[in-house]
C-alpha cells in the first residue's frame, strides 16, 4: 500500500468514524426536528443539501445517518465473519464426515442469492435495524465460510502447525494464535469490501420498508421516502444516495489497497 | 598452457543498477579442464557464469570476452543465441524445476539440437537418441517418449545434461549441479562432468562448496564480495592456500574433522574438547521396530535405533530412504503402523496426542527450511516468547531475561528482536530455530537436513554452535541428513537407512572406517573429501 493511499484510506476511514460516533460535531441540529414552514426546500446556504417533506434537514440526516447505515453494514458483517470463522475451523479441522455435512449445507445456501435469503430471514423476523443485521449477516456467512475453511485447510498440514504441535501446543492455541489469524489476514481486504456491500444491503432492506423505519435518518429509508417526490424534490433521494455509493466506493478502494498489500507479501 | 583457451575474460565487471555484483575478474577456461569457481551466495559466481552466457541482465563491461575464438563483447541478443547451446551451455541446479512436465524429454533436448531446423524428423531422433546414450540414458528410445515426472532422479539428472549436451558445446557451465542432491546422484553428475572434461570439453563448475569441486577441479578460482581473491591449480589451493578466506572455506568443511573441532573461525580458540556429561538412567530415545507405510510402499520397515543421553545418532540416507519419515514418527508427527518409540524411557509413539503433551517439552525439532516452520506475523521476540510461555503470550515483556539468554546462546544479537524471521539470512533463521527449540529446555532435538540448505561457511558456524550447546546442555541429537561428511563430524553413532530399512549401525568411527554394506561402501566412495 503507498503511503498516499495509506494516508488517504485513514482520513476517509476517520470521517466516516466522526460521522457514526460524533455526527453533531458536523451537523448541530437534530435530525428528527420537524419545521413544516420549511418543506421542500431547495439546496443552499440554509439547508446544504435542502429539506424534506416535513422540513427536516437533509444534510444533517444524512450525516446522523451514518451512524445506522454504518453500524448495520458493520455489525452484519462481523456476524457473517463471527459465523463464518466458527463454521469454516470446525469443517476444516473436523472428521471427513462432518466436514462434508456443513460443506453441503454451506453450498445449498450459497446458491440461493443473498439478498432473496436475507429477505427470507426478515418474512420471519419482521422489519427492523436488528433483523436486517441478522438478515445481511447471516447472508453473507456461506461465502465466507468457505472461504475460512478452505484458508485453515492449506494451513492445517503446513509446518508451521507442524512445529506448534512439537513445541506441545495444544489444539485450541493452535487455531488461536495461529490457524485463525493466518488464515483471516488474506480475508481481510475481502471483508472491507464485505462492508461496502453490507452497507449497500442494509440500505435496500430499508429501502423497501424492512430495516431502519422512517423518520430514523437511515439512507435506504430516506431514499424510499424521497422516491415519493422525486418530480419536486430530487435533493430528498439524491445526497442519501451519494452518501451509499461513497460509502461502498470507499470501503472498496481500501480493500482493493488492502488486497494488494496481502498479495505482495 | 599448452591447452587451448575457449573462453577467456579479462577484467569483467558487472553491475546491477550501479550496484557492482562483479569487479574486474579475469579466468580462462581451457579445453579438456574443470576450472571451479567458488565461493559463498552473493560472492557474485553465479552472475559471472550467467554473464558468460550473456543473460547477467546487469551492465556487464569487460577488457576482453572471447568465447571460442568469437569477440562476445557488446553482441546483441540473436548473436548470442547463437553461442549458448552451440558454444557454451549449461547444466542447471533443480531438473524437476529445468524440464517441462508437459512435453516428453526427447523433445526438450531435441530443441537443443544444432541445426534443429534443417533436420528431418528421423534424423533429430536419432541426435537425441546419439547424446540420451553419451550421458548413459538407460532405455534411451523409451525415455525419450517419457516426460520428467515418470523418470528417476537419475534418470531426470542425466536428461538435464543431454539437454545441455545436445547443441554439442565446447563449454559447459554447470551452476552448483549437485548442490541439492543426494550422495548418489551427486557422484552421477560428478561422474559426467568427468566425463566431459576427458571428450576435451572445458567445464565451469561453481559451487559453495570446495569439496565438492576438490575431486574434479583442475584449476580453482575463489570469490569473495565480486572478487576472485585467490586463483590457482586446484593442488595448490587446496593445500597451500594463500589467502585467509580460502583457509576459511577449507576448514568449514566438515568431512574428516574430528568430533568438536571447530570448524569457523568464531570457535578457532575453542573451548577444551569436554565430552559431554553423561547423566544416568534410560535412553534420551530408543526407537522399536517403526514401520510405516503409504499404500503398498513401506517407507520405513522395522527401524530400531537407541540414542544415549547427551550423544549424537547420526541418520544417514538418500532421498526417499525413509529418513524423514522416521524423524516423522519419532516426533509424534505420524502414527506408526507398528512399533514404539520411548523417550526417556516412557512411551511417546503411539499415543494420544494429549497424553504425551507434558513430554513433548522434552523434544524439540529443527527442519530445513525454518522460515517455514515460524509463524509470518511473528518477530523473532514474539517467536520466543511464544515458546517460553508455551504459547500463552507472545509479548516479550515477561521473558526478557530468558529471550536475552536463549539469544545468547545461538550467539544472535538482541537488536534483532523487532526483525521478522524473513529478514533474516538463513544461517540467522537456523540459529533463530534453534533458540526456540531450546527454549522448553529439551533432552533431545531432532535435527532433520538442519545445515542441508547453507553455504558451507555458514553451515561451519551452525555445526559448531550445535556442537556447543550440547556440551553446554548435554542434548541429545537425532541428526538425519543426506551429507555423509556432516554426519561424520557431528554423530558418534551412525545408522544409514537404504530403502526403508536401517542397513548398518554402529559406532561413527568404524562405519567411515571399515563399511560392512556393500551400499554403505557405495556410498561412501561417492562422497566429497578434502581431507
Amino acid at each position: 500500500m503507498s503511503r498516499t493511499a495509506k494516508i488517504l484510506s485513514a482520513i476517509v476511514i476517520g470521517l466516516w468514524l466522526l460521522m457514526a460516533l460524533a455526527p453533531s460535531v458536523l451537523a448541530p441540529g437534530d435530525p428528527l426536528a420537524i419545521n413544516p414552514v420549511q418543506a421542500f426546500q431547495k439546496p443552499g446556504a440554509a439547508h446544504f443539501f435542502g429539506t424534506d417533506e416535513s422540513g427536516r434537514d437533509i444534510y444533517t440526516r444524512v450525516i446522523h445517518g451514518a451512524s445506522d447505515s454504518l453500524s448495520i453494514g458493520l455489525a452484519a458483517t462481523a456476524l457473517g465473519m463471527g459465523l463464518a470463522i466458527i463454521l469454516g475451523t470446525v469443517a476444516a479441522l473436523s472428521p471427513r464426515w462432518i466436514d462434508d455435512i456443513i460443506l453441503r449445507v454451506l453450498e445449498a445456501l450459497y446458491a440461493i442469492p443473498s439478498l432473496l435469503m436475507a429477505l427470507l430471514i426478515i418474512a420471519f423476523t419482521g422489519p427492523g435495524v436488528g433483523p436486517a443485521i441478522v438478515a445481511v449477516g447471516l447472508s453473507t456467512a456461506p461465502g465466507y465460510a468457505r472461504l475460512v475453511r478452505s484458508q485453515i485447510r492449506s494451513l492445517k498440514n503446513s509446518e508451521m502447525l507442524e512445529s506448534a504441535t512439537v513445541l506441545g501446543r495444544g489444539s485450541w492455541l493452535k487455531v488461536r494464535n495461529h490457524l485463525v489469524p493466518n488464515a483471516l489476514k488474506p480475508l481481510l481486504a475481502l471483508v472491507t469490501l464485505g462492508i461496502g456491500q453490507a452497507v449497500i444491503w442494509a440500505a435496500a432492506l430499508s429501502f423497501l420498508g424492512l430495516g431502519a423505519a422512517p423518520p430514523a435518518p437511515e439512507w435506504g429509508a430516506m431514499l424510499s421516502a424521497g422516491r415519493t417526490y422525486l418530480h419536486l424534490a430530487w435533493w430528498m433521494s439524491l445526497f442519501p444516495g451519494l452518501a451509499i455509493v461513497a460509502v461502498a466506493v470507499s470501503a472498496t478502494l481500501i480493500g482493493r489497497a488492502l488486497g494488494g498489500k496481502v498479495k505482495s507479501l | 598452457m599448452s591447452e587451448q583457451e575457449l573462453i577467456t575474460v579479462k577484467d569483467l565487471s558487472v553491475s546491477f543498477n550501479g550496484a557492482p555484483a562483479v569487479k574486474n575478474i579475469s579466468l580462462a577456461i581451457r579445453a579438456g579442464r574443470v576450472l571451479a569457481l567458488v565461493g559463498e551466495s552473493g560472492s557474485g559466481k553465479s552472475v559471472t557464469a550467467r554473464s558468460l552466457l550473456g543473460l547477467s541482465g546487469g551492465s556487464v563491461s569487460a577488457g576482453e570476452l572471447t568465447i571460442c575464438g568469437r569477440d562476445a563483447l557488446g553482441l546483441d541478443d540473436r548473436a548470442w543465441q547463437k553461442i549458448r547451446g552451440n558454444s557454451i551451455s549449461m547444466i542447471l541446479q533443480d531438473a524437476l524445476m529445468a524440464l517441462d512436465p508437459l512435453r516428453p524429454v526427447g523433445r526438450e533436448i531435441a530443441d537443443g539440437l544444432k541445426d534443429h531446423g534443417s533436420l528431418s524428423k528421423p534424423e533429430r531422433e536419432q541426435q537425441v537418441h546419439e547424446v540420451l546414450t553419451s550421458v548413459g540414458m538407460p532405455e534411451p528410445g523409451l525415455r525419450a517418449k517419457q516426460r520428467s515426472p515418470e523418470l528417476s532422479g537419475g534418470m531426470r539428472q542425466r536428461a538435464l545434461i543431454a539437454q545441455a549436451l545436445a547443441g554439442n558445446p565446447q563449454v559447459v557451465i554447470a551452476d552448483e549441479a549437485t548442490t541439492a542432491l543426494d550422495s548418489a546422484l551427486t557422484a552421477l553428475v560428478l561422474s559426467q562432468l568427468r566425463k566431459l572434461k576427458e571428450q576435451g570439453r572445458g567445464v565451469l563448475m561453481i559451487s559453495h562448496d570446495l569439496a565438492q569441486v576438490a575431486h574434479l577441479a583442475d584449476d580453482i578460482a575463489v570469490m569473495r564480495h565480486g572478487e576472485i581473491v585467490e586463483a590457482g591449480p586446484a593442488e595448490q589451493v587446496l593445500n597451500h592456500p594463500q589467502h585467509d578466506y580460502t583457509r576459511k572455506l577449507l576448514q568449514a568443511v566438515p568431512s574428516g574433522v574430528p568430533r568438536f573441532a571447530p570448524l569457523s573461525a568464531a570457535g578457532a580458540v575453542p573451548p577444551p574438547v569436554l565430552a559431554p556429561k553423561i547423566i544416568a538412567g534410560p535412553p534420551a530415545l530408543s526407537a522399536n521396530n517403526l514401520s510405516k507405510s503409504f499404500g503398498k510402499h513401506a517407507a520405513v520397515d522395522a527401524v530400531s535405533f537407541e540414542l544415549p543421553r547427551g550423544k549424537t545418532l547420526g541418520i544417514v540416507g538418500e532421498s526417499g530412504s525413509g529418513k524423514t519419515t522416521t524423524a516423522r514418527m519419532v516426533l509424534g508427527l505420524q502414527k506408526p503402523d507398528s512399533g514404539t518409540v520411548d523417550l526417556l524411557g516412557e512411551r511417546f509413539a503411539p499415543l494420544a496426542e494429549g497424553q504425551r503433551r507434558k513430554l513433548r517439552e522434552q523434544m524439540g525439532a529443527i527442519y530445513q527450511n525454518p522460515l517455514g516452520s515460524f509463524d509470518p506475523r511473528y518477530s523473532v521476540g514474539q517467536l520466543l516468547a511464544d515458546a517460553l510461555s508455551g504459547g500463552k503470550t507472545k509479548r516479550t515483556a515477561g521473558y526478557r531475561n530468558e529471550v536475552a539468554g536463549l539469544l545468547e546462546q545461538v550467539e544472535l544479537s538482541t537488536s534483532l528482536l523487532p526483525r521478522s524471521p524473513r529478514e533474516l539470512s538463513g544461517g540467522q533463521r537456523q540459529r533463530l530455530a534453534i533458540a526456540r527449540a531450546l527454549a522448553p529446555r529439551p533432552s533431545v532435538l531432532v535435527l532433520d537436513e538442519p545445515v542441508s540448505a547453507l553455504d558451507v561457511s555458514i553451515q561451519a558456524t551452525v555445526l559448531d554452535l550445535l556442537d556447543r550447546i550440547q556440551r553446554e546442555t548435554g542434548t541429545s541429537y537425532l541428526f538425519i541428513s543426506h551429507d555423509l561428511s556432516v554426519i561424520e563430524h557431528m554423530s558418534d553413532t551412525v545408522a544409514v537407512m537404504h530403502q526403508g530399512k536401517i542397513i548398518e549401525q554402529g559406532d561413527t568411527a568404524s562405519i567411515f572406517a571399515s563399511p560392512q554394506q556393500e551400499y554403505t561402501r557405495m556410498l561412501l566412495s561417492a562422497m566429497p573429501r578434502l581431507r
